[in-house]
């Protein structure tokens, strides 16, 4: 299984802060494709990425036990 | 008596040798905003040498619950923030050498701004303006401390050129949707705590306690009180065109055009025009007396009309208070400041 944790306005428009995924072998990209079209999640795929804390980009594959942290960008100041 | 530095002296990564390194170093603040005044008041008290802060705003009653150099009396006359936060700031600490400037910045003269500066400390509210800050960074080899807040959310990473990754390697084009004071409001500990962080790490890089830097980006969320970080063992991409083998540093070199901006966190909207003009004030005074009611000092000049506040300043930036429409507030722009008109009002 793969933990997806969400941060800040993707907890707000998903109602909850994690999920337990079965999507190992998916890429990184794939899985925010998939999250944007199943949750209508706006803007997923502009979010920065880390795999068990990690930062990551779009094309790395997950394997069983990791954690994604999903973290919107932050603009304002 | 103790110096007015003993305390800070005494704690032991900083030192006396510490303190002196700091009272050398010059640092420019991006922005004078929430982050931009925080940071600034905590490097002045800290003793820092020299500060460069420019800001291209004025301030407004609806800045003064989070940007704490401010007062009532300030929003009232509109002073510019960069203005203000000089006066402040040398009251604050008269060894500190502080140079401020009303001014849009942008690549061309922001590149002018950086020589000799230690570290470059962002205090924006947009990644526009972050993403001309490093390539510059990356160009004169100068780090920056990337701070944003919105909500009760905070985000901030260290940039240092030739060993971190950079902000084109995080993120490889602007990021369209960053959350911002208009969607999420802002509460001022969340821009406390982003701050504090900044200016730690600014204390750090400059008493030369390099190895002391946090290498990871750190987001969090005060209200909730979570915290994340986010290693950056594999954030460098050797293509970047910022900082990789075949740089080009692709924001330093964006054409001239009018812009129009909706400022963080109020009813503004910012119109530049394509080309910097030199206004002269009694004119405009003139043009715009017949509308409504005119004041001006010597930065800025306003005048009320209909449900707007319109700012002007010398260099042509026009303010419209009172929406948050980019249409709304061209159409306003166009009444007065058509290219016609401005002719009109324009001293060469
Ligand atoms: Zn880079």
């Amino acid at each position: 299984m793969i933990k997806v944790l969400f941060f800040a306005r993707l907890q707000e428009e998903l109602g909850k802060d994690n999920m337990e995924l079965d999507t190992a072998g998916w890429t990184i990209d794939e899985l925010k494709n998939w999250l944007e079209a199943e949750y209508n999640l706006d803007g997923v795929t502009q979010t920065m990425t880390a795999v068990n804390e990690e930062f990551t980009d779009g094309s790395h594959i997950l394997a069983s036990g990791d954690t994604v942290a999903f973290i919107p960008p932050v603009s304002g100041g | 008596m103790e110096n007015r530095y003993a305390k800070q002296e005494l704690f032991s990564p900083i030192g006396r040798e510490g303190q002196n390194l700091l009272q050398t170093k010059h640092i420019l603040i991006m922005g004078a905003g929430a982050l931009g005044s925080a940071n600034a008041e905590m490097l002045v008290r800290a003793g820092i040498g020299k500060v460069t802060i420019i800001d291209r705003d004025i301030v407004e009653s609806s800045n003064l619950h989070r940007q704490q150099l401010y007062t009532e009396k300030e929003a009232e006359k509109h002073t510019p923030k960069a203005i203000a936060a000089k006066e402040r700031l040398q009251q604050i600490n008269q060894d500190t050498k502080i140079d401020a400037f009303v001014l849009d910045a942008d690549a061309a003269n922001l590149e002018k701004l950086i020589r000799n500066v230690n570290l470059i400390i962002d205090g924006t509210d947009n990644f526009d303006i972050r993403f001309i800050l490093n390539d510059l960074s990356q160009k004169h080899q100068i780090p920056w401390i990337f701070g944003a807040s919105a909500g009760s959310f905070g985000m901030t990473y260290t940039f240092i050129p030739g060993k971190t990754p950079c902000l084109h390697c995080l993120f490889p084009s602007i990021p369209g949707i960053g959350m911002s004071c208009d969607s999420s409001g802002i509460i001022g500990p969340a821009i406390q705590m982003t701050a504090s962080y900044q200016t730690t790490e600014a204390m750090k890089w400059l008493t030369e306690n390099e190895e002391a830097l946090r290498t990871s980006l750190l987001f969090f969320d005060i209200w909730h009180g979570q915290q994340q970080t986010i290693g950056m063992n594999k954030g460098k991409n050797k293509e970047c065109l910022s900082c990789g083998n075949n740089r080009a540093y692709p924001y330093l070199n964006q054409s001239e055009t009018a812009h129009i901006d909706v400022l963080c966190g109020r009813d503004t909207v910012q119109i530049r025009p394509s080309s910097k003009k030199k206004y002269d004030f009694s004119h405009i005074a003139k043009h715009l007396q017949s509308h409504g009611n005119v004041k001006s000092n010597n930065y800025v000049l306003t005048c009320l009309y209909r449900d707007y506040r319109i700012a002007v300043f010398h260099d042509g930036r026009v303010l419209i208070h009172g929406t948050k429409k980019k249409d709304e507030a061209k159409s306003i722009y166009h009444e007065f400041f058509a290219e016609t008109n401005l002719n009109l009002v324009t001293k060469e």
